[in-house]
């Protein structure tokens, strides 16, 4: 299928949810959620696996926006939108700090240097807890004060429509297509004059944006956010997101998104072995479908399609023969 | 105060050094960085605490066993036909990682309780510049040493220590030579594994072990071993003592929130400063 078609199919297929907005219950709750992770998963699928940056802070990103506008709305009376806006712009400022500091590392040390931020930040968090309310976390009404749920949870579907058409539209410009050559042949794209540091910075900058305008819009939704919340396994399963999904395919993470954020809520009453089959299952997808779930489905409905052809030829031959 | 807090660093970080090295073992002759040994070091101090009924020699020798087949095995099954179709370090961290939780779920469903303390002997106390310290830790610390000489040791004199040296050094030519790479990556995990059971167990003595406790070994020895410069176990070894002293001092000044804070800080301070850490080298045992 065209690359196109998937694009616009994937959109297509995250709007879906607008159809439960008068339905306010648990399903839409839940999807609501998911969708706040699938915007840090779409993040990671660019940073990451687009522009091949190994950043492991998605949660600090994200908890830079949630905790900047609980902070600069609940306590310094900031405007909601400025303090929304504020959060995405602190954290895109943090992520392209982290780049300019770490700019000496490189591969290996320089995801190490994210994922010890991502395991000190909840920590930090809780140091500075008569700011942060640290585990007990801060409640926070913000947009739930002034919108019904289901609008809210229309404000969080459109807007990881839009984040997903943003990142998709990038992709395809001259820039996108840049961060694609330094991708893959990062000293290729020096010899032929690309200033590949500056396109770096670039992709921290926006990445950090939408992780943090992501963050801001989760505080919102949940109306609560602590140091549990984004602890280091957070970062670990927004990472997991497009890679148990499939990184290569651009709806790879809504189905990675569905596994990991949907699985532990299935699993509720088998509680006591949820660590066991999350990780077990975790661990088949990477050794049984090394690409992800996405490449895994599409190779499945090519065969089955190919079957129900050859199906059908068979079943027409006779006819012809006659 | 500072004395009490200095000598109590030391021996910190000589007890965090165990995970460490392990971590060092691994990463040195197989590349890989496992983050799931905390787990499986806590996984069987729990089974020694179920075993310590028959005896705390019985205990430690199940828990040591059993360390050592689960490194075998997930080295030998997993992570090196991994390492054989091309597994980069980030899927390598995903699996480890997804090992470690597995384990953790293991931990929480077959052991009836959520934290533990091993009931070692506690070998009186001991004075040094007038600070007394328990027996049991200071054996920790040398504990910790001994092991690291040991393993320098049967590296330049035992035939499997140079077979283990030659494949961290040149993995083709190892294999070219006849020496059996699965082999010795799979003793390597088993080493790892057994030296994070021993860290756990010295933890559970000192303090207690609870579920979470192997997460915090491995992060905690990850990066102690990242500042020292992974795989190198002199800088392992350094770096730990180091951050042992950091936190203590930290702890003492500042109050124990800030200890883990100002542990990171310093340790992502010193990545940006000096990315291979303070020993450098990425493979070198």
């Amino acid at each position: 299928m065209n690359d196109h078609y998937k694009k616009l199919g994937t959109l297509l297929a995250l709007i879906l949810p607008f159809a439960l907005i008068g339905k306010v219950g648990y399903a839409q709750w839940v999807i609501g959620y998911v969708y706040l992770f699938l915007i840090q998963g779409y993040v990671a699928w660019f940073l990451f696996f687009r522009t091949n940056q190994p950043f492991f802070g998605y949660s600090v990103t994200m908890a830079l926006g949630a905790y900047s506008t609980a902070i600069l709305t609940g306590i310094y009376e900031w405007p909601l939108v400025l303090g929304i806006l504020a959060g995405g712009v602190i954290a895109s400022a943090v992520a392209m700090l982290l780049f300019l500091s770490t700019s000496r590392a490189r591969g290996f040390y320089l995801s190490m240097i994210s994922f010890l931020l991502a395991i000190m930040f909840p920590m930090l968090i809780d140091a500075l807890r008569p700011i942060t309310g640290g585990r007990n976390g801060i409640y926070f009404r913000g947009l739930r004060d002034m919108w019904s749920r289901g609008g809210l949870f229309a404000l969080i579907v459109g807007s990881t429509v839009l984040a997903v058409a943003f990142l998709f539209w990038l992709m395809s410009t001259k820039t996108g297509k840049t961060f694609t050559l330094i991708a893959e042949n990062d000293d290729l794209a020096q010899a032929v004059g690309i200033n590949t540091f500056k396109y770096k910075l670039l992709a921290y900058g926006i990445a950090g944006l939408i992780s943090g305008l992501g963050g801001a819009l989760y505080v919102n939704y949940i109306g609560f956010i602590s140091s549990i919340d984004v602890g280091v396994f957070t970062t670990t399963y927004i990472t997991f997101i497009p890679i148990v999904g499939g990184s290569q395919l651009c709806y790879g993470p809504i189905l990675g998104a569905l596994i990991v954020f949907l699985l532990p809520d299935l699993l509720v009453p088998m509680e006591r072995f949820m660590d066991i089959i999350f990780g077990g299952v975790f661990v088949a997808i990477i050794l049984l479908i090394p690409g992800g779930i996405a490449p895994g489905l599409e190779r499945l409905v090519k065969w089955a399609y190919k079957r129900l052809v050859r199906r059908r030829h068979d079943c027409i031959k006779p006819e012809t023969q006659l | 105060m500072n004395l009490d807090a200095g000598i109590t660093g030391i021996i910190m970080g000589g007890v965090l050094s165990l995970p460490v090295l392990g971590i060092a073992v691994i990463y040195g002759m197989t590349g890989i960085t496992n983050f799931a040994i905390g787990t499986i070091g806590v996984f069987c101090a729990f089974m020694t605490w179920t075993f310590f009924s028959y005896g705390t020699v019985v205990g430690i020798l199940v828990g040591l066993a059993t360390s050592f087949v689960i490194g075998y095995v997930i080295q030998w099954f997993l992570l090196t036909p991994l390492s054989e179709k091309g597994g980069d370090s980030t899927l390598f961290f995903i699996v480890t990682i997804c090992i470690g939780l597995v384990f953790t779920g293991l931990t929480r469903v077959l052991f009836p309780r959520p934290n533990i303390s091993l009931l070692l002997p506690r070998m009186g106390t001991v004075r040094i510049l007038g600070v007394t310290t328990s027996g049991l830790k200071i054996f920790a610390f040398f504990f910790a040493l001994s092991v690291l000489f040991l393993i320098r040791l049967s590296e330049k004199h035992t035939n499997i220590g140079k077979s283990w040296r030659a494949t961290s050094q040149n993995l083709k030519l190892a294999k070219t030579v006849g020496i059996d790479t699965q082999h010795v990556f799979a003793w390597a995990s088993s080493i790892g594994c057994m030296l994070s059971f021993s860290g756990a167990v010295f933890w559970a003595a000192l303090y207690n072990v609870s579920l979470m406790s192997g997460w915090d070994l491995t992060f905690l020895g990850f990066i102690i071993a990242v500042v020292g410069g992974i795989g190198n176990i002199w800088g392992g070894m350094l770096s730990a003592l180091l951050m042992g002293m950091v936190m203590s001092y930290s702890g003492h000044i500042l109050g124990g929130m800030w200890q883990s804070v100002v542990l990171y800080f310093i340790v992502i301070l010193v990545l940006i400063i000096s990315p291979r850490g303070i020993l450098g080298s990425e493979r070198s045992l």
